[in-house]
C-alpha cells in the first residue's frame, strides 16, 4: 500500500492515505494532503529557508472529545491546514504522539518557507467531511479524504 | 444507472423512489448532451442526498452547470422551511461564503483598449494582490474588521473606494442585515484581517472582456451594455474568513445531526435547524463573511478602477467604469416565495447558484478562453426554482484530469495564438487546471437556463485578458 496517493474529482481533490496503525494513517494523510498544496514528490522543501537554525520542532495539540476517528481525522488535517497558512511554515514530520478520543498530541518539526517563490500549487480552502470514510483491512487502515480547493 | 425521468428537453427529475429517505424528487435543468455528461459524474448522487435535508420543499434542485462538489453538489439550489422543521447547511454554501461576481462597463471600446491591452494586463496583475494566501494592502484593526462584517461594501464606499451607486448595483446592496461579529472564531478574524481586496487563486479571476453579441438589445441598453464595449469582470469570495467560518461551523453542526435526530448520508450536509439556536448563530456568521465577500470585491473594483485611470489618463467615471451588478453564487438567504400558493418565508441554500429575481442581471463567467454571459431573471425563476439560475459554465474534467491533459502545453501562449488573449497567473499549474477544455461551454449551460424560462440571454463577453490567482 502506498502512504497515500492523489485522487481526481471533478471541483476539487482528494487523496487516499494508509497505514499500518490509525497513527500511521494520519501521518500519511497530513504529508498526502501537503503533496496537494505542493505537488506530488514535492513537499515545499524547494522553498525552505537556507538557514538551518530556521528548522524548529512544533508540537500540534488537539484537546476536544472526539468520538470517531473521522471527525478526529478532519480536526487533524485542518489544524495543520491553519497553522500553515497563518505561519508560513512547512512540515518536515510528523509523529503523533496520542491518539485518543479526547484529541491528539504530535510533535512535528517544521521549517519556515518563502511564499514569494512560487512552489504551492494550489490553495486548499478546507478538508471535508465528504464521502469521508477509515477502513480498517488486516494490513491496517485506509481513508480517502476530499478537500476544497 | 439513475432513474431519471425526462419531463421535457430542459428538465430531468429524480424520482424518491430513487433513494430511500429522499424527501422530495430532484430536478435537474440540462438539455441531452449535457444530461449524457452529468450522469457521468457523480453529482445526481449529491443532488439525491441534498433531497434528505428536513424541511426541504418542492425539489432538490439542480442548474445545468452542476458538477460534483462535497456534500451538495456545485450548481444546487435547495429552499427548506423554518416552521416546517427546515434545516441550515454550512455546506450547502460552502468553504468560500459569497464567492460571486461582478461586471463593470465602461465607454470605452475595443479599438481604444487594443494597443494597451498589455500595459493594461499588467498593471492590474501588480496592482490587484493575487496568488495563494494571498495578502493584500488594506490591513484593518479588529474594529474595523467588524465593521466590514456588518456594513459590507458600505464599508469600502465610506473609506472611498467606491460610490453609493456602487452598492444600488450589488446583490443586497452589498451587505446582509442580521451579521453579527460575536459569532465568528478568533481564528476567522486572524484570517480575514489582511485579506480585503486581494483576488485569491483557483478558479478566481480579473478579466478584461469585450461584449461581442447582444440578444436583447433594450435590456443590454438599460445594463449600460452595447456591442464592441470593454467590460470588467470579478471572480472572488470572502478568503480565508469564510473557509474558517465555514469549516468552524460544519465541524459544530456535525455533533447536531444526533443532537436533532437528523439523518443524512453524507456528515458534509451536517445541518441544523434554522430556528435553532447553532442555526441562526451560523446564519449570523454567515452574513458577517457574506458581507465580507462584498466589500473584498468592491476594493477589488478600486484596486481596478486606478489602473484603469492611469492607463488611460482619465478618471473612472470620465472612462463610465460603472457597475453593471455584483451577485453572490454560495450563499443562504431568507427569502420569500410563494409554495402551493402561500407565500413562505424559506432559507434558499445556492450552492454554487447565482439569485436571478424577474429583471435582476445573472452574471455568468465562462471558461478563461471562451466568453461569459450576462443574462436577465425571469418570473420562471421564482415559479421553479426559488428565483435562482445557473452560476458558470461548470467543471467536466477534474483538476488533475485537465492537468493530464494539458500536459507539455502552454495554455497562455495557446489562447495567446489563438485568440489574442493575454493571461498573467501567479501559479503556473493554475493555467492547466483552468484551461478552457476543463470546463463545459458556457454556451450551452445559458440555452438551458434561457430555454427553460428562468433568465433570458442578453449580452455575450469574450476574455481580452485575464489576471488569474
Amino acid at each position: 500500500m502506498k502512504p497515500y496517493e492523489i485522487i481526481g474529482h471533478t471541483a476539487d481533490i482528494g487523496i487516499r492515505a494508509s497505514g499500518r496503525t490509525i497513527k500511521e494513517l494520519f501521518e500519511n494523510a497530513a504529508r498526502g494532503m501537503f503533496a496537494v498544496i505542493f505537488g506530488e514528490n514535492k513537499d515545499g522543501h524547494e522553498a525552505e529557508s537556507r538557514d538551518p537554525a530556521a528548522i524548529t520542532s512544533r508540537k500540534i495539540e488537539i484537546k476536544k472529545e472526539i468520538f470517531r476517528y473521522e471527525d478526529l481525522l478532519v480536526f487533524w488535517l485542518s489544524e495543520l491546514l491553519y497553522v500553515f497558512d497563518q505561519e508560513s511554515i512547512v512540515f518536515k514530520d510528523f509523529r503523533i504522539l496520542e491518539l485518543t478520543n479526547s484529541g491528539i498530541s504530535a510533535e512535528t518539526s517544521t521549517s519556515r518557507i518563502d511564499l514569494s517563490r512560487d512552489v504551492m500549487r494550489r490553495e486548499i480552502k478546507a478538508v471535508t467531511f465528504s464521502d469521508l470514510n477509515i477502513e480498517e483491512s488486516e494490513h491496517g487502515f485506509t481513508c480517502k479524504v476530499i478537500f476544497d480547493v | 444507472m439513475y432513474k431519471l425521468e425526462k419531463i421535457d428537453s430542459f428538465r430531468w427529475r429524480i424520482p424518491r423512489s430513487y433513494k430511500s429517505g429522499m424527501r422530495v424528487p430532484g430536478l435537474m435543468y440540462a438539455s441531452e448532451p449535457l444530461i449524457q455528461e452529468i450522469i457521468n459524474d457523480k453529482a445526481p448522487e449529491q443532488v439525491a442526498n441534498v433531497a434528505f435535508l428536513p424541511g426541504i420543499v418542492g425539489y432538490s434542485l439542480a442548474m445545468p452547470d452542476i458538477h460534483w462538489g462535497y456534500g451538495f453538489a456545485i450548481g444546487g439550489v435547495a429552499a427548506t422551511d423554518p416552521e416546517n422543521g427546515g434545516v441550515v447547511s454550512p455546506g450547502g454554501v460552502g468553504y468560500d461564503i459569497n464567492c460571486g461576481v461582478r461586471l463593470m462597463r465602461s465607454d470605452l471600446e475595443l479599438g481604444d483598449v487594443k494597443p494597451r491591452l498589455e500595459n493594461l494586463v499588467n498593471a492590474l496583475f501588480n496592482s490587484v494582490p493575487s496568488g495563494v494566501g494571498s495578502g493584500g494592502d488594506i490591513k484593518v484593526s479588529e474594529k474595523e474588521e467588524k465593521e466590514i462584517f456588518v456594513k459590507g461594501a458600505g464599508w469600502a464606499v465610506k473609506k472611498g473606494y467606491g460610490v453609493n451607486e456602487d452598492l444600488d448595483h450589488t446583490e443586497d446592496h452589498g451587505s446582509m442585515e442580521g451579521a453579527d461579529p460575536d459569532k465568528i472564531s478568533g481564528r476567522a478574524y486572524k484570517r480575514g484581517n489582511d485579506q480585503s481586496g486581494t483576488l485569491g487563486s483557483g478558479n478566481h479571476f480579473l478579466e478584461i472582456q469585450t461584449v461581442d453579441a447582444l440578444y436583447d438589445e433594450k435590456i443590454a441598453r438599460d445594463m449600460g451594455l452595447f456591442e464592441g464595449q470593454v467590460t470588467v469582470m470579478i471572480h472572488s469570495g470572502s478568503r480565508g474568513l469564510g473557509y474558517q467560518i465555514c469549516d468552524d461551523y460544519v465541524k459544530g453542526m456535525a455533533r447536531c445531526l444526533a443532537k436533532y435526530g437528523i439523518d443524512v448520508p453524507d456528515r458534509q450536509l451536517a445541518c441544523a435547524p434554522v430556528n435553532s439556536q447553532e442555526g441562526r448563530e451560523y446564519l449570523s456568521a454567515m452574513r458577517c463573511a457574506a458581507n465580507y465577500a462584498w466589500n473584498n470585491r468592491q476594493c477589488l473594483t478600486h484596486l481596478t478602477r486606478e489602473v484603469f485611470e492611469k492607463i488611460f489618463n482619465k478618471s473612472w467615471a470620465g472612462l463610465g467604469l460603472r457597475l453593471v451588478y455584483d451577485v453572490a453564487h454560495n450563499i443562504a438567504k431568507m427569502e420569500r416565495h410563494a409554495v402551493n400558493g402561500i407565500e413562505k418565508m424559506l432559507c434558499v441554500h445556492r450552492k454554487g447558484a447565482t439569485r436571478a429575481f424577474p429583471g435582476q442581471p445573472v452574471i455568468i463567467p465562462g471558461d478563461m478562453g471562451r466568453y461569459s454571459y450576462v443574462l436577465s431573471g425571469l418570473d420562471g425563476a421564482m415559479k421553479e426554482t426559488f428565483g435562482s439560475a445557473c452560476h458558470g459554465a461548470g467543471r467536466r474534467l477534474s483538476r488533475s484530469g485537465a492537468i493530464q491533459k494539458c500536459k507539455g502545453r502552454n495554455i497562455d501562449r495557446e489562447l495567446f495564438e489563438k485568440s489574442g488573449i493575454i493571461i498573467r497567473a501567479k501559479t503556473r499549474s493554475t493555467l492547466a487546471e483552468e484551461a478552457p477544455e476543463a470546463y463545459k461551454d458556457a454556451s450551452e449551460v445559458v440555452d438551458v437556463v434561457d430555454g427553460a424560462g428562468l433568465s433570458k440571454k442578453v449580452a455575450r463577453m469574450r476574455p481580452l485578458g485575464v489576471i488569474k490567482g
